[in-house]
């Protein structure tokens, strides 16, 4: 049990904490007050209660494929906030950079409520089998002390960069996390059957399984999977592009108003 | 500001496409196979399933606590609340064995996909 | 504004629970191996001695515990088996450790082939008990790690805090440092580190005090200097006015020079004259009002001559401060108030108490200060544009500098705003009540 909830545990946190700490990192360098994070947090408990509190109903609706439903349309929208996070980054006027601490408090609280209500169901879970709650809370504290202790060394690893390479890292890291959610979504409504499966483009679970260490905290990072298929690809690349290409838009939008 | 419509419209855009895939999918008859959830073990522990086609699995958790039902094989992962079914379509794939288990309780929920042609 | 603090204990933390934590999982899963290890070996012995006990053919059942269930085949018969088994083979007849399902629970199993005898003996034990127990007594060892690191977080809090000390203490030192307090800080128990922060500072801090002795004293003595042979110069003036013609224009101009060297020596001399601590104990009550009417007295012929309206406004209010500095003060700005004035234009002097304040201004209705220049009227020589509509005025752009200087060492607030005249400017000197300034 406690090395199981390691893994769930590790696998949610850090996939958020990615999350955040990219965006405080991003946040501190085009000089705004972190008090965004706070909001995050907040409406992402209170998400995250939500759904694992309605996950029943959720998971009936749609053919009983609601659950992949919800947790596609979240990942979709993650991608799509910090595409649109980046336009209003580069487009740089101070009436679009306003708007940067609502799309930050948007995407981390939809990152929450997935992560957070998958955590709830699971300890709700375990907290009725009195055997296992011990080894779940200490295999639940070790995940969520690792998964924030790379998060925390992230950040801090990012603002030690020099400082020009620092906001490139951050849209770098952005588009990679934009990639992952959107393949993390492609695959869903292909499990819901809402979208149709196709080839695997490789298979390389023999020399980097995806239940090893190393495969589980790549996963978490950049979305790893051992035998991807290609439409899953398709909308890692989409999801890197959209943001990518709302960078370029947007510098060339202001070079083009001077 | 007519970029930040256009991108607000995409979520719309992707809506239709995914709308449309889902009616074409959905459209063939998809042979359905059970697995109930007892005790923390999957009945059956090895499911067979035809070779390059399409298989709605049914899992009913009997149990009272969530499962979920996780393969890395088939790149699968879904919660199942206690006392209730879910719906997990996997393939259409080729031969092979594809173990899937429960991330909850894996060390006693465990099974296997098998492909044979 | 980012912490070194925060930064330090933050990202130390971090590290010692990433450490650990990876450290303690390793633990986990080498210890958990090794159990199932152990585990296996006794299964294995388990069906050894199964295995030596059916040596015949003939149907049997042993005691058995919950979690252990065996079967003995003989070409493909039952011939033995635990209570709780299963009537079929548990699982498939190949020799060797695995995995079954059965009486709602997961086994390990250990198929053995009795080849003397011909038997298969199948043992399996339930995996859920077994892992529990291995489980417990790892976790058992794994927990303190986990509730050691806020204990740990706490000790880093504190050694980061104290090892910053140092640091809060100088920027606390200089922090307080008034800013024309140019005292050496104050070196505690030095750090190494530091080391080189304190003797720059203070070497910076003892060049810049030197630097602005040498200044002040060279100016003083300059003016002290100067004063013997300007002296001696007014009296050759005075003797060679005798012998000249009455309208020279060269002597006019040569003793409005001389005048004007006086007049700045003076000033000098008054702006250094003494520290502002020697300068305090001077201090007497006086009557800022009684004070203003003697100084417009002296100078009222001044603004006689350009025809200018001077009056006075006010009431009875007590300063504390040095009756000779704030005449200079006075005549200071009454002497601005008249140069900068057209021939004909007003000068209002008012002084009265403003709540806890005594309320000294000068109002003139000359061209006025454009407010983007008020910073600058008090620095020395500094003279603004206006002057060259008075070119012909005597002055040496030091006055202002003076009146501020004045006013600093009284304590109280130098300010200039637009005249209530329709043009011109005010110069607002805010002082302390001298009542207050009793109590304390």
């Amino acid at each position: 049990m406690l090395l199981n909830s390691v893994v769930l545990i590790l696998q949610e946190i850090l996939e958020a904490a990615l999350l955040v700490s990219v965006l405080m990192a991003f946040t501190r360098v085009i000089n705004l007050r972190v008090y965004w994070l706070a909001g995050g947090i907040g409406l992402g408990c209170i998400g995250s209660l939500i759904l694992s509190l309605n996950m029943v109903t959720i998971s009936e609706w749609f053919d009983y494929v609601g659950q992949e439903v919800v947790n596609a349309s979240l990942q979709f929208a993650i991608t799509l906030v910090l595409a649109l996070l980046t336009l209003l980054y580069s487009l740089k006027t101070p009436a679009t950079l306003k708007w940067l601490p609502f799309c930050m408090t948007l995407a981390v609280a939809c990152s929450l409520t997935r992560e957070g209500s998958e955590i709830f169901i699971y300890i709700e879970g375990v907290l009725s089998q009195p055997p296992h709650i011990r080894p779940t809370l200490t295999g639940s504290g070790i995940g969520a002390g690792i998964g924030i202790s790379v998060g925390v060394l992230l950040y801090y690893g990012l603002l030690g960069l020099p400082q020009h390479w620092i906001i490139y890292s951050c849209l770098l890291l952005l588009a990679i996390i934009a990639g992952n959610m959107s393949a993390q979504a492609a695959v869903l409504l292909i499990q819901a059957d809402w979208l149709s499966s196709s080839i695997v483009l490789w298979n390389s679970s023999n020399w980097l399984p995806e239940n090893s260490i190393p495969g589980h905290l790549l996963y978490a990072l950049i979305g790893y999977e051992a035998t991807p298929s290609l439409l899953q690809g398709l909308a890692y690349g989409a999801g890197i592009l959209s943001v990518l290409m709302a960078w370029s838009l947007g510098r060339i939008c202001n070079k083009a108003t001077p | 500001m007519s970029i930040v419509n256009m991108l607000r419209n995409k979520p719309l855009l992707m809506i239709i496409g995914v709308c449309a895939l889902w009616a074409n999918a959905s459209a063939a008859g998809t042979p359905v196979i059970e697995i109930r959830i007892k005790d923390h073990l999957f009945f059956p522990e090895t499911v067979q399933i035809p070779v390059n086609t399409k298989v709605k699995l049914m899992v009913i958790n009997e149990d009272a606590t969530p499962e979920e039902f996780e393969s890395y094989e088939l790149n699968r992962e879904k919660v199942i609340p206690g006392n209730h079914k879910a719906v997990i379509f996997v393939g259409p794939l080729p031969p092979g064995e594809y173990p899937f288990f429960g991330e909850f309780y894996p060390k006693t929920a465990q099974g296997k996909v098998v492909v044979k042609p | 504004m980012r912490s070194i603090r925060f930064f330090l204990i933050a990202s130390i933390l971090a590290v010692i629970t990433l450490c650990n934590f990876v450290a303690a999982l390793q633990g986990y899963r080498a210890s958990l191996e090794e159990a199932e290890q152990l585990f296996d070996r006794q299964l294995y012995q388990t069906v050894e001695l199964i295995t030596n006990l059916h040596t015949g053919h003939f149907e049997s059942r042993l005691p058995h515990q919950g979690d252990l269930a065996y079967q003995v085949w003989h070409n493909d018969k039952l011939v033995a088996l635990s209570s709780a088994s299963l009537t079929t083979p548990i699982t498939d007849f190949s020799p060797g450790f695995g995995h079954a399902n059965f009486d709602g629970y997961r086994w390990r199993t250990l198929v053995h082939y009795d080849n003397t005898h011909d038997n298969w003996v199948i043992a399996a034990e339930r995996t859920d008990l077994r892992y529990m127990l291995a489980e417990s007594v790892i976790t058992q060892a794994v927990l303190p790690i986990l509730l050691g690191i806020p204990l740990a977080g706490l000790l880093i809090w504190l050694i980061v805090s104290r090892g910053l000390k140092p640091l809060r203490d100088l920027s606390g030192q200089l922090k307080n440092k008034q800013a024309n307090d140019l005292t050496p800080v104050e070196i505690p128990e030095l750090k190494s580190e530091l080391a080189q922060v304190y003797h720059s500072i203070n070497a910076l801090m003892r060049r810049l005090g030197t630097a602005l002795d040498r200044e002040k004293r060279f100016t003083a003595d300059a003016a002290h200097e100067l004063r013997t042979p300007i002296s001696a110069l007014k009296v050759q003036l005075h003797n060679l006015r005798e012998e000249l013609p009455a309208e020279n224009q060269a002597f006019a101009e040569l003793e409005a020079g001389v005048e004007r060297m006086q007049h700045l020596v003076e000033q000098l001399l008054s702006l250094y004259r003494s520290t502002p601590e020697e300068f305090s104990r001077n201090f007497t009550h006086l009557n800022l009002y009684q004070l203003a009417q003697d100084v417009i007295a002296t100078q009222h012929d001044d603004f006689e001559k350009k025809q200018q309206v001077l009056e006075l406004e006010g009431e009875e209010c007590l300063v504390e401060g040095d009756p000779f500095a704030l005449a200079t003060l006075l005549q200071n700005l009454l002497s601005n108030a008249n140069k900068y004035t057209p021939e004909g234009g007003s000068v209002r002097v008012t002084a009265e108490p403003v709540g806890n304040h005594v309320c000294l201004k000068v109002e003139d209705s000359g061209p006025g200060i454009a407010p983007t220049d008020y910073g600058k009227v008090f620095e020395r020589f500094q003279r603004l544009n206006r002057k060259r509509e008075v070119a012909a005025t005597q002055g040496c752009g030091l006055g202002l500098t003076i009146v501020r200087h004045i006013a600093d060492l009284h304590h109280a607030r130098a300010s200039i705003a637009p005249s209530s005249f329709d043009s011109g400017a005010a110069f607002i000197i805010l002082f302390k009540k001298a009542e207050e300034n009793e109590h304390r």
